[in-house]
């Protein structure tokens, strides 16, 4: 019974290929282009030309070779374990005059910058395979799941726009038919997420092995990276089906205004106009999906966060508005005449 | 074997009925035609029929029961528009029917097609109007449905594929399921149908065996010698259904007793009396043609 909502994901599916394999494309080519930066051999090699630099190779138990630079007169140690796609392991010791001044925790994606201070000297250490946050796949899956949740957002409005007489009079009842294409969307917005997620860690391999970690905030990551584009469908999916001779420009306009209602709320109340704007935009604000979507930033200790977030309040959300949405647009469907 | 029967049913728009207690039977293994004007109620009476609109009273019942969503697995329709998707192939579409109905035979539908000269690898957007008519007709004979509902299954059709629809319907009626269908070409429904519903404003003004309708209904013509004559209280004749005075012409339509109103005519004057026999397309303007057509027209109520 759903067969025509399998085709539309479908041919939605194969332009998201079409741009993740272009993506994928683009990757080569850099990984390509950059091939002799990637190897540590290289800038070694360029070390080791200073003159005082003592330069020894070991490989070690694990297979790893490890290059150990030594300087005495610059008072530098350099030492490299290079685990090839496993990532390498570089601890740099030099005087703390000559090491950054602002002795900071990095993370990077997977590049983890640790510097502390002994003294006078500054020890770096770096590793540039480390866990990959969640957030990062996630913040690019939803981008893409988003636009595919748009795309297939106006299932019932389609039909009520020109097939009601071929969908209404399939041996199936209204209510099941909605259900199953809705599921079917759902299915296929899913989709969209795992797709780029899997063509994003391809990329990021053509460059090292991703460790992925699900532990924590990027399980937090992921649920809401789930969620949001699903909260999302089911507000177009409503408002379209009680809007549907326009559901076209409503699809386009909608995420245009929403984005113009977010802009409001940041007018400062500085005068009565402006509070009663601000208000209203924030009240009307509420009810977008995205609104409840905390950003994630690195805290002080080098780990991922959700900013100013109760998680809990915002999934919720997130699952209450997939649900009231979509149960207004089941009710306004089984009301449908052709 | 599948039967309907509609009762009182009434549909109102606002505060406009388009169907107002229009009631009809449809024996199995029957054809039915429905015919009307432009906004007569015919298609609001089809989809109150399938479940696509609310009726606002009345009952319809299919075999005695009413419409539940598995009745579709034995009902067929063929809507008046076009409700193809655009993007998809023929071939997607007979897909998507066979996913849907138990009892639907692809190579029936393929066969069909090939019969009516579409590819079913092009889009529906490729297809003329007729060609996309041809697909809907196709899909639905194909379900093996015992009971059709076709709204205008010929619309856009050529006279050669009109004809083969026609076929396939009479044939529908022969393997014993019952069809009901509307068409604007009474030609076709005269050829189909053996029996028929007129319908105008909603109402059906008349409704019958084509045969019977066509045997009881004849227009009885004379000449007069001059324009003033005297009909002689004719006109108030209940067998008069219709009487149009055309000049020095007068022709009426009688739904009984057709030799012996001519004998009156021939007494008050008449002469070249002629007694016609009335083909299905004669009834049915006859039955909705206005009233008030023209000032040479004078129209007695409808007995029938």
């Amino acid at each position: 019974m759903t067969y025509v909502e399998w085709l539309r994901i479908r041919n939605c599916l194969k332009v998201l290929a079409i741009i993740l394999v272009i993506l994928l494309a683009l990757a080569i080519v850099l990984r390509v282009s950059v091939s002799r930066y990637m190897s540590p051999a290289q800038w070694v090699h360029h070390i080791s030309l200073d003159p005082g630099t003592h330069v020894t190779n070991v490989t070690l138990p694990d297979g790893a070779k490890e290059t150990i630079l030594d300087n005495p007169g610059e008072q530098t140690h350099v030492t490299i374990d290079d685990h090839g796609n496993a990532g390498t392991h570089i601890v740099v010791t030099e005087p703390s005059s000559r090491a950054h001044k602002d002795k900071n925790n990095v993370t990077v994606g997977s590049i983890h910058v640790i510097e502390t201070d002994h003294g006078k000297v500054t020890t770096t250490v770096i590793d540039t395979n480390g866990s990959v946050p969640m957030l990062y796949y996630m913040a690019i899956a939803d981008f893409f799941a988003l636009i595919v949740a748009t795309i297939l957002a106006a299932p019932l409005a389609r039909e009520i726009n020109g097939h009601l007489e071929m969908t209404l009079t399939k041996p199936i009842s209204r209510l099941r038919y909605a259900l199953g294409a809705i599921g079917v969307d759902v299915i296929g917005i899913l989709a969209a997420s795992v797709m780029t997620v899997v063509a994003f860690y391809i990329c990021q391999l053509l460059f090292e092995t991703p460790r992925l970690d699900f532990s924590g905030v990027n399980t937090r990551a992921i649920l809401m990276g789930i969620a949001c584009p699903l909260a999302w469908y089911a507000m177009l999916c409503a408002a379209t089906t009680w809007l549907p001779r326009a559901y076209g420009a409503l699809l386009g306009l909608i995420p245009l205004g929403l984005l113009f209602v977010g802009l409001l709320t940041l007018v400062p109340a500085s005068n009565l106009v402006a509070l009663f704007v601000h208000d209203v935009a924030w009240v009307i604000s509420r009810l977008d999906p995205l609104t409840y979507v905390s950003v994630a930033a690195p805290n002080a200790e080098g780990t991922v966060n959700y900013s100013g977030a109760n998680f809990g309040f915002r999934i919720s959300m997130e699952a209450l508005f997939f649900v009231a949405y979509g149960a207004l647009a089941l009710w306004r469907w089984q009301r449908v005449e052709a | 074997m599948s039967s309907i029967k509609i009762s009182n049913l009434r549909k109102v728009y606002g505060s406009t009925p388009a169907v107002d207690g229009f009631s009809l039977d449809v024996p199995s293994a029957s054809v039915f035609g429905l015919l009307g004007p432009n906004g007569a109620g015919k298609t609001t009476t089809f989809k109150c029929m399938l479940g696509l609109a609310r009726p606002s009273s009345g009952e319809i019942l299919y075999d005695g029961k009413p419409l539940v969503p598995e009745s579709f697995q034995r009902i067929a329709y063929v809507p008046e528009r076009n409700v193809l998707y655009e993007w998809m192939t023929v071939d997607e579409h007979v897909e998507m029917n066979r996913r849907a109905f138990k009892a639907f035979e692809p190579a029936r539908a393929r066969e069909l097609l090939s019969q009516f000269g579409v590819d079913p690898r092009k889009r529906a957007s490729a297809l003329s109007k007729g060609m996309r008519t041809a697909v809907m007709v196709a899909c639905a004979f194909a379900r093996n449905a015992e009971i059709l509902v076709l709204d205008e299954p010929t619309s856009g059709l050529d006279p050669v594929n009109q004809r083969h629809v026609l076929s396939l319907i009479i044939n529908e009626a022969a393997k014993g399921n019952s069809v009901i269908f509307s068409s604007h070409q009474i030609g076709q429904v005269e050829r189909a149908a053996e029996r028929i519903a007129v319908m105008d404003r909603g109402k059906a003004i008349l409704s019958g065996v084509v045969d019977d309708l066509k045997a009881d209904r004849k227009i009885v013509e004379g000449i007069f010698p001059d324009v003033n004559y005297s009909l002689d209280g004719i006109a108030n004749d209940p067998r008069v259904a219709r009487v149009d005075r055309t000049e020095r012409i007068l022709r009426l339509l009688v739904t009984a007793g057709a030799d012996e109103i001519a004998a009156r005519l021939s007494g008050l004057g008449a002469t070249g009396i002629r007694v016609l026999d009335l083909n299905l397309e004669d009834i049915f303007l006859y039955a909705v043609s206005p009233k008030d057509a023209t000032a040479d027209i004078v129209t007695k109520e409808q007995s029938s």
